[in-house]
């Protein structure tokens, strides 16, 4: 992307991944970050923490990612780190069911104890393992395509329909998206249009000239309310 | 009230602070033996049995000589190390340790837990040994002038190569320990004594000594010339994969030759004697062959393994094939664990992997797995077998890692917070700047816990670490911890964000071979690397880090941490009961959640303390050996089934529902505490247990809680409990309580309560409830009121529609409430006596009029009026009444066609003399016990709606009577005399009317003194679910037979017959009843319009005067009617 000659105004968003253990959370991190897929990757444990800009035409948004563990009883931790978060991907795995049952319970869990006004997107991710000739618009290499379906040797193997989990997105006033971070399919859609649903107003840390005291200041206002002890703290004096 | 917090402050206030989670369920003595057992790291079948203070020799290792001069053996006790301390016995072991530490009944808790404090790099067993008595091949008592008392015992130290040692020409080094006893001559006699029985019991361990040995690498090092031969026992994937590391950077080779000896010379695996260089050698990094035995060694695992050496391969057999949650879950992981190791890029690696994994999640299905566990096993397999993993596996979950992997992960959590603490206490700046920055320390730390920094560090400095936490314990991830954030201090204060934070770690484990101190001129400095100076700040700058620092503080932030897992879990799990759930509110929902699980785990709690207290009576008659443990057992805690705690049980069985009932509703309350002398095993089942001997400790050893109410057992509350287990497994979920109370209490519409209560009786989902069971209804009726109504209750008949709907209006509700429960009473026996009036019998003797039978299936409502939808009879039937009013008729017909779709064949048929007639038989058939008869929903509603009070039940009193999150009005005091019951009222007075003599006598007569009449009857049975069943039962038969014979000799006044059974005679009985019978078909209309259909909204509004026709006028309709009844009654 081309650098624009004046700096932009740049602030940072806290964003998390929730969903199933294997949904491909940390590989879609991987894949954003480092445009990279690793086939076997680790569970994550605990957590982990990235960064990544992702720049919009009128500004930069630097992505504060927290990438949470899947297992269920890892379910516990995730309020240590959807703490605050004003974005959040909510991942299950389109080859299974079960994936988005958990990935309902999360967007609940969401709605009900995260900040308010937090954007959701919901992501049905390996999409690589349809024989769907892919409807997205950043499909590019026929090759990847290719070694996916001979992974996959009875084709298809898709088993939650676009239109049911769309469905529900709607219903909940997600953002969703299918994606495969293995080939790469979606991936940066999804964090762009994440990037674009913030609203301006509860973005923190703008370190666009002149800009600075005021946007930080209002931003604290309006979290006054959702703040624990140790949350009143501006981001401000990040190096990135 | 349950109450969770308050229950967990009891019971910690009996935890030994030093114990904070290791909370051993089987074990009668906890504090002491628990100690004994972490100190020398043994299974949890050892209990301390013996101490005594003794001096320990170590002579070096000489050629076995049988025939040795009683001068040659003092010459070498006098040669070697000496060490003292106290040498312990327990059912199997026999160790020594210079940690002064004592398990005595009588030792303070400081001296029971003396090895939790610093323990200068020799952990918590220090110098010694701890020797299976197995493997213990000979014991002399020497005699010397020198010592009172002496031991020289033999040991089977080198035992695998005594077959070898035949052809080898190294001699047989032979091990022997010397020990002097400090003590007085009995105590030491009967520490002997002691020893001598465990060594005879240990004889036939030798066989599983020699297999467990045999897996060990040791044996294979040190068997000298015959080696060639063997293949070595497996020490791990790195024995095809080759270990991390580079061996020569490792020094493996001297590493090795320096083990060599010391094995060789004080003994290898189980004989094996820990003496200072035992413990440096550890410190400096293990060689890789013999890594994975050492870890065994120090953990104590290896004595698991020896208890039971083929648990390994049983587990795995005894499973095979069998599919589970954890299976899948690990699947999951295999090819993601430690994938930059070749071993687990193969099927070999992976295969072990899954193996072990698996094995150990049967074992232990609470845990299961858990993500961490994988690269933590992947880990363990680069060293050890797979039996050895499986082993040193269970020892990290059960003793050094608790609660880590459980599925609330509850003792991650509250080591991080522990963690967190000591980061704040030891370096205040740092911490002070993470609080401001806001940086989440636990994003980093807790990995370094849950996988041993494995995924953290470089494999190799891992290891290193992991090679001191075996031996010293838990302590060292946090000395660890702490190091690394003291090292890194002025780096991170830079950190300003939780980025910054990570990256400056991240860069600081990739450079741990680096010097760490580059510039400095002294070369023996720049030599030093950074991991070297890691530990030497761990255990150095961090050696007040003791594991009772850790104890403390896990005790000091236990209650937090489990508080607020339980409340994220509470929160979950409310949020994921579904659609149902919303009928409730959220603080209904709210309290539901804690009634039940306090149910759940009161219930849990008391039954594994009968066990144990059972098991220790039964213990205790058993042997009264024990010399040292004895006195009084400590009161154990367990704390099982406490949700932060991981699995916690789920499913309430039928007395833990009539608990949680007996916590919310007053009539699920018992009247008849079951008494001590009464075995009333029905009631409280787990008696049964105990047999006779216990009954002294009843009180404390009742399967109900103390202070609580006991619960009632009434078939009432089974036919809920059935109703409520939808899955019919015989227990319910929390999803079953909530959906079950929300049908109840969620509808707010009286059709719905109505509906519920019939079906709950309508055993066959047929839509009708027979005899039986409208004298069942009856029973319930009774057994709900029998404390009392609660809920809006309209006070009087004279003051109908003014309070109706003014809910539990204090003061005034308590005046009335005596009355209100006595005419309730009286409404049960309407309620009967109309059920059996308006039932219809099962096989009608006249079908002819039936039209279509089809009707009569979709139309439920047809059957309500049976005496009148088969239409013109019924007006028939009327008009042989003498004194039928005349509009009867006319509404009785228009009533008629409500019943289901108008047929000109009744409006235009007269009826006719012979089907009158039928319908007398039919009428007369209903009465007659011995033909079987239902009632149909229709008819029960019809029922219920006539009696205002049975109405109020219905709409307010039932739903109300369960209290889900207000309090439950207590019950009066004095117990059965608050009972409402048939005595105060009209009812038996009219009972005893009849000629037969109906009421006293019979069954009950035996139990109540004759001479308390009715009366006391009557009193007995209210308290008595059972006899009610049979009292109102026999009572209504005989009521029917006397109907029955007046329908027989009069057939022309059975219903007045009827009322001479059940109540007083009355003048203007026959105008109110037929009013009253209008009333009641305005009901079923009313239920008719809500269905819809126009013309019978029509017709309705045509034919009752007193319906308005709408919803609305029910109400006033249905007080009206009420009223009606009530005078009628009086
Ligand atoms: N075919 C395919 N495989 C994927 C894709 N994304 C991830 N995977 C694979 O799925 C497995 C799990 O991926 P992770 O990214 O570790 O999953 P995660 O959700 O972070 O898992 P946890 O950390 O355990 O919660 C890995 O083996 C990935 O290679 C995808 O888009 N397509
Ligand atoms: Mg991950």
């Amino acid at each position: 992307m081309a650098e624009a000659t004046a700096p932009k105004p740049s602030s940072s968003v806290k964003l998390v991944l929730l969903g199933e253990a294997a949904v491909g959370k940390s590989s879609l991190v991987l894949r954003f970050v480092n445009n990279d897929f690793q086939e076997n990757k680790e569970p994550t444990i605990g957590a982990a923490f990235l960064t990544q800009k992702c720049n919009l035409p009128t500004r930069t948004i630097k992505f504060e990612i927290w990438d949470t563990a899947g297992q269920e009883r890892f379910a516990s931790l995730a309020p240590m780190y959807y703490r605050n978060a004003q974005s959040a991907l909510v991942v299950y795995d389109l080859t299974k069911p079960t994936s988005l049952i958990k990935a309902k319970h999360w967007v609940a869990e969401l709605q009900r104890q995260a900040s308010p006004g937090i954007v959701i997107a919901l992501v049905g991710n390996k999409l690589d393992l349809t024989n769907e000739t892919s409807s997205s618009n950043s499909l590019s290499e026929d090759g990847d395509e290719e070694v996916a379906e001979g992974d996959d040797t009875d084709g298809d193997a898709r088993k939650v329909s676009t239109a049911e989990a769309k469905s529900y997105a709607i219903e909940e006033g997600l953002l969703f998206f299918e994606t495969s971070a293995k080939n790469g399919t979606n991936v940066t859609e999804v964090f762009t249009a994440i990037a674009n649903a913030i609203p301006e107003t509860s973005l923190k840390g703008a370190r666009g000239p002149g800009a600075a005291q005021t946007a930080s200041r209002s931003e604290d206002q309006s979290r006054v309310n959702l703040t624990g002890p140790r949350d009143n703290v501006s981001k401000e004096g990040c190096a990135c | 009230m349950f109450n969770l917090s308050s229950l967990v402050q009891k019971a910690q206030s009996f935890i030994d602070p030093t114990q904070a989670l290791n909370i051993s369920a089987s074990d009668r003595n906890p504090a002491k033996s628990t100690l004994f057992r972490h100190q020398f790291r043994l299974p949890d079948s050892q209990t301390p049995l013996q101490e005594i203070t003794a001096e320990l020799t170590i002579s070096p290792p000489v050629a076995y000589s049988p025939n040795a001069t009683q001068g040659e053996k003092d010459k070498d006790r006098d040669r070697g190390y000496h060490y003292a301390g106290k040498l312990h016995l327990s059912e199997s072991y026999l160790c020594f340790s210079t940690q002064p530490t004592s398990f005595l009944q009588t030792a303070s808790t400081s001296t029971s837990s003396g090895f939790t404090g610093q323990t200068h790099g020799a952990g918590p067993g220090g110098n010694g040994f701890t020797l299976p008595l197995c493997a213990i091949r000979r014991v002399e008592r020497l005699h010397s002038q020198s010592y009172q008392f002496a031991l020289a015992i033999t040991t089977w130290n080198g035992l695998s190569n005594n077959a070898a040692s035949e052809t080898s020409k190294t001699p047989v080094l032979v091990q022997k320990i010397t020990i002097q006893l400090a003590g007085t001559r009995p105590a030491c006699e009967r520490f002997c004594d002691g020893l001598k029985k465990g060594l005879k019991s240990g004889v036939g361990e030798v066989a599983k000594l020699k297999r467990v040995v045999s897996e060990c690498y040791s044996e294979y090092l040190l068997q000298g010339d015959g080696r060639k031969e063997a293949t070595p026992p497996d020490a791990g994937l790195g024995m095809i994969f080759r270990y991390p590391g580079d061996a020569k950077k490792l020094r493996d080779r001297s590493k090795m030759r320096l083990w060599g000896e010391y094995l060789r010379d004080y003994g290898r695996n189980i004989t094996l004697i820990r003496q200072p260089t035992y413990h440096k050698l550890i410190r400096v990094g293990l060689p890789n062959r013999l890594r994975g035995e050492i870890w065994e060694q120090t953990s104590g695992s290896l004595f698991l393994r020896l208890e039971n050496p083929l648990q390994y391969a049983d587990t795995l057999q005894k499973f095979e094939g069998r599919d589970s949650l954890a299976i899948d879950e690990i699947e999951k992981d295999l090819n993601r664990s430690l994938p930059e190791y070749p071993g687990f890029q193969s099927e070999e690696g992976i295969g072990r992997l899954r193996r072990v994994l698996t094995a150990y999640s049967w074992t232990n299905e609470e845990v299961g797995y858990c993500q961490a566990m994988n690269i933590v096993v992947a880990a363990l397999l680069i060293y050890m077998s797979e039996s050895q993993a499986f082993f040193l596996l269970s020892t990290l979950c059960d003793r050094l890692l608790p609660g880590y992997y459980s599925t609330t992960m509850y003792g991650t959590l509250l080591d991080q917070r522990v963690f967190e603490s000591l980061v704040e206490k030891t370096m205040p700046i740092l911490w002070d700047h993470l609080v401001k920055a806001d940086v989440q320390l636990s994003v980093v730390s807790l990995p370094w816990f849950l996988s041993l920094y494995i995924n953290s560090m470089p494999l190799v400095f891992a290891f290193r670490v992991l090679d001191v936490f075996f031996l010293e314990g838990p302590k060292v991830l946090f000395q660890v911890g702490l190091a690394i954030l003291r090292i890194n201090g002025e780096d991170l204060l830079d950190a300003s964000d939780d980025g910054a934070f990570i990256s400056v770690l991240k860069s600081y484990f990739s450079k741990l071979d680096e010097s760490a101190h580059p510039k400095s001129e002294n070369s023996k400095l720049r030599a030093v690397t950074r991991f070297q100076e890691l530990m030497v700040v761990a255990f150095k700058e961090f050696s007040g880090i003791t594991q009772s620092t850790i104890s403390e503080q896990r005790m000091k932030h236990k209650d937090s941490v489990l508080n607020s897992i339980e409340n994220f879990a509470k929160r979950t799990s409310i949020r994921n009961l579904g659609p149902e759930s919303k009928r409730l509110g959220v603080e209904d929902l709210g309290a539901l959640y804690d009634r039940f699980f306090g149910v759940l785990y009161e219930r849990q709690m008391r039954s594994q303390m009968i066990l144990e207290e059972t098991e220790r009576r039964s213990k205790a008659s058993r042997s009264r050996a024990a010399e040292v443990v004895h006195g009084l057992p400590e009161n154990q805690v367990i704390e099982k089934g406490r949700v932060g705690l991981g699995p916690s049980p789920t499913l309430m069985d039928y007395d833990g529902f009539r608990e949680f009932l007996s916590g919310m509703a007053r009539w699920a309350i018992s009247d008849s505490p079951s008494p001590s002398e009464k075995d009333s095993v029905s009631v409280t089942p787990k008696h049964s247990y105990f047999g006779n001997s216990l009954r002294r400790r009843e009180a404390s050893l009742s399967p109900w809680s103390e202070g609580n109410p006991e619960p009632a057992d009434h078939e009432f509350m089974q036919r809920l409990f059935r109703r409520w287990d939808v899955d019919c497994n015989s227990s319910l979920t929390l999803q079953n309580v909530v959906t079950g109370l929300a049908q109840i209490k969620g509808k707010g519409d009286i059709m719905g309560s109505i509906t519920y209560f019939f079906e709950l009786y309508d055993d066959d989902g047929d839509g009708k409830v027979n005899r039986e069971g409208i004298l069942r209804i009856s029973e319930a009726l009774l057994f709900l009121s029998r404390r009392g109504l609660e809920g809006s209750l309209t006070p009087s008949s004279s003051m109908v529609g003014l309070s109706e709907y003014e809910a539990g209006n204090g003061a005034q509700v308590d005046m009335i409430q005596g009355n209100t429960n006595e005419r309730f009473l009286s409404s049960v026996s309407a309620f009967i006596r109309r059920c059996f009036e308006y039932a219809d019998p099962d096989h009608p003797t006249n079908q002819e009029e039936k039209s279509a039978s089809e009707e009569k299936e979709k139309e439920v409502d047809n059957n309500a009026f049976d005496i009148g939808e088969d239409s013109d009879e019924e007006e028939d039937l009327l008009d042989l009444g003498p004194d039928a009013p005349p509009k009867s008729p006319k509404h009785r017909k228009k009533s008629t066609g409500l019943g289901g779709p108008p047929s000109p064949q009744k409006a235009t048929r007269p009826g006719g003399r012979s089907v009158s007639i039928a319908q007398a038989e039919a009428a007369n058939a209903a009465l007659d016990p011995s033909k079987p008869l239902h009632i149909t929903l229709p008819t029960f509603r019809m029922v219920v709606l006539a009696d205002e009070l049975l109405e109020q039940f219905f709409e307010s009193s039932f739903p109300t009577s369960f209290r889900i999150s207000d309090k439950m009005p207590t019950p009066g005091a004095s117990g059965t005399s608050s009972l409402t019951t048939f005595s105060n009222l009209g009812f038996g007075r009219a009972s005893t009317a009849p000629p037969n003599g109906i009421a006293v006598g019979g069954s009950t007569a035996g139990v109540v003194p004759p001479s308390k009449g009715l009366r006391g009857v009557l009193d007995n049975i209210v308290t008595d679910g059972m006899r009610v069943a049979a009292e109102v039962r026999r009572r209504m038969d005989e009521a029917q037979k006397e109907m029955e014979k007046n329908a027989v000799h009069r057939p022309d006044e059975d219903e007045e017959e009827e009322e001479v059974v059940i109540g007083p005679r009355d003048p203007e009985r026959k105008s109110v009843r037929s009013e009253d019978r209008d009333l009641l078909e305005g009901a079923d209309a009313e239920v008719m319009s809500i269905r819809g259909s126009e013309d019978i909204a029509k017709e309705k509004n045509e034919s009752l005067s007193l319906t308005a026709g709408s919803n609305a006028g029910r109400l006033r309709r249905g007080s009206a009617a009420s009223s009606k009844v009530v005078e009628f009654e009086r």
